[in-house]
């Protein structure tokens, strides 16, 4: 039986959706059957991140109403044979379409035969967030160091908590610019875990490369030598319950070429 | 007969029903009193006298009170000022102890959601920013709070605040707001919180509390 994960922040463009799409790549490809469900109906991404947009036949939403099978609904991605699927969300359709025991249902379907059911919540606290956490187990609060952002993590937490999840909600805090945190101008990662008072899943850089991958329909992960791709690996290692240390916050400052040899060491 | 019973004290007058007897049978003997009571009046000065009714171990419901006052009504210058009893409702004495009890409360609250007690309340959690902790009677905290402490919700300008509140958003009692600038109260778990003679929220040291609030200085246990 698998567990069904929820992504979700509150406030939009924290990383929600980046964060799906590479949490499940890099737990596809540690050998682990992945089902990433996006439920931005009327504004769907994963899709696109996943470079699988041209593939969409039928979505969650023709599913719901009864137009496809769950089955004839999941698009595979072929990269990773047979460990990554997406059940798109509508395109053409309100948030309002879905009832949460109809995407708690599909989502009770799913978890027999994965490991991992993803939720990608769309942003906000209404409906959409509604659907998508009614069927999950646990919840990712992504957050970025912008106080805004933890704010709204902070409001979607006490949400989450009075839910009742299985298990307690984790964090990820997305976008980290090493720079501006070690000069403190922005909440260090202690201070965030701490303000939020939640267990820290991970922690994620900021780099470039995330937006020009994606624009690529090839999440970052894929890449094993960058940054943000190692933190989100992590995550998915720490999510199978290995214990992995938090990266370095000064590790993007070290580009010497001994430095990076050695620290590629220490990581093995 | 003598379900009824009148008696004068100093400050008024009160009847006692007898809390065995039948209740249409108290009912008819309260209108041969106040018919007695009537006619000797009439002789005398005419000048209004208000009752108290007590009805010892009974407890009166809304409709008997509606009987009893009935009959009183018919005479101008005779009233009902309160109905009182020995005994209460469990309920009622529950939510009196609930009201009287100082709560201690370890939650965290979160951004957008409102903890409200009734009582006073001992305070230990976490207070985000964004946050509400709203109690009918006092607050002592000890805990983070970064949000907004409510005492004395709704109307209670007697209830107070103790403890720091250095980074608060807001500090409310009853119907009075203030807003925390940044350093506009000193970091310091002794500050006190009190709406003064004017209704104005003002701050003070802990020291100050037994010459602000002598008689909640007293139940606390001080001298």
């Amino acid at each position: 039986m698998g567990k069904a994960i929820v992504i979700t922040s509150g406030k939009g463009g924290v990383g929600k959706t980046t964060t799906s799409a590479n949490l499940g790549t890099a737990l596809a490809l540690s050998d682990k059957k992945v089902c990433l469900l996006d439920l931005d109906i009327g504004l769907r991404n994963l899709d696109v991140i996943l470079g699988l947009d041209n593939r969409i036949i039928y979505d969650i939403v023709d599913v719901v109403q009864g137009r496809a099978k769950l089955h004839q609904a999941l698009i595979k991605d072929k990269r990773f044979d047979e460990k990554l699927f997406l059940l798109p969300a509508a395109q053409n359709a309100d948030k309002s379409v879905l009832k949460p025991e109809e995407v708690k249902d599909i989502v009770d379907e799913l978890k027999p035969d994965f490991d991992y059911v993803l939720i990608d919540c769309p942003a906000g606290i209404e409906q959409g967030f509604i659907n998508a956490v009614a069927g999950a187990d646990m919840a990712i609060v992504v957050s970025t160091p912008e106080i805004s952002a933890v704010r709204d993590a902070d409001r979607v937490i006490g949400l989450l908590e009075k839910q009742g999840l299985e298990e307690p909600p984790m964090l990820i805090i997305n976008r980290i610019r090493t720079h501006m945190m070690n000069d403190g101008e922005v909440m260090d990662v202690d201070e965030i875990t701490q303000h939020l008072s939640i267990k820290l899943l991970g922690i994620v850089f900021d780099d470039d490369q995330v937006i020009s991958t994606s624009n690529k329909g090839e999440p970052i992960v894929l890449n094993e030598k960058n940054l943000a791709a190692q933190g989100y690996r992590n995550i998915a290692r720490r999510l199978q319950g290995e214990t992995v240390p938090l990266m370095n916050l000064d590790s993007e400052k070290k580009k010497g070429f001994i430095q990076r040899i050695s620290a590629w060491f220490k990581k093995n | 007969m003598q379900n009824v019973v009148l008696k004068g004290y100093k400050d008024g007058y009160e009847i006692t029903l007898n809390s065995d007897a039948d209740f249409n049978a108290i009912l008819a003997e309260l209108t041969k009193l106040f018919a007695e009571l009537q006619l000797e009046k009439e002789k005398s000065e005419a000048k209004s006298i208000s009752f108290d009714i007590s009805t010892g171990t009974r407890l009166l419901d809304a409709e008997q009170k509606q009987q009893v006052e009935r009959i009183v009504s018919r005479y101008p210058l005779f009233s009902i000022h309160r109905f009182t009893s020995s005994v209460m409702q469990i309920q009622d004495a529950l939510d009196m102890i609930e009201s009287r009890t100082v709560h201690l409360n370890a939650s965290t609250i979160r951004n957008g959601q409102v903890e409200n007690v009734n009582g006073d309340v001992l305070f230990v959690g976490d207070l985000h920013q964004g946050g509400i902790l709203r109690a009918s009677g006092n607050v002592f905290t000890f805990g983070k709070n970064e949000g907004i402490i409510h005492a004395g919700y709704p109307s209670d300008a007697e209830a107070i605040i103790i403890g720091n509140i250095h980074a608060s958003q807001q500090v409310r009692i009853a119907d009075v707001v203030d807003i925390v600038e940044e350093d506009k109260i000193k970091d310091s778990a002794e500050t006190v919180v009190f709406v003064n003679d004017l209704h104005v929220l003002e701050y003070t040291e802990r020291e100050k509390v037994k010459m602000i609030r002598p008689k909640l200085f007293t139940r606390m246990g001080g001298y």
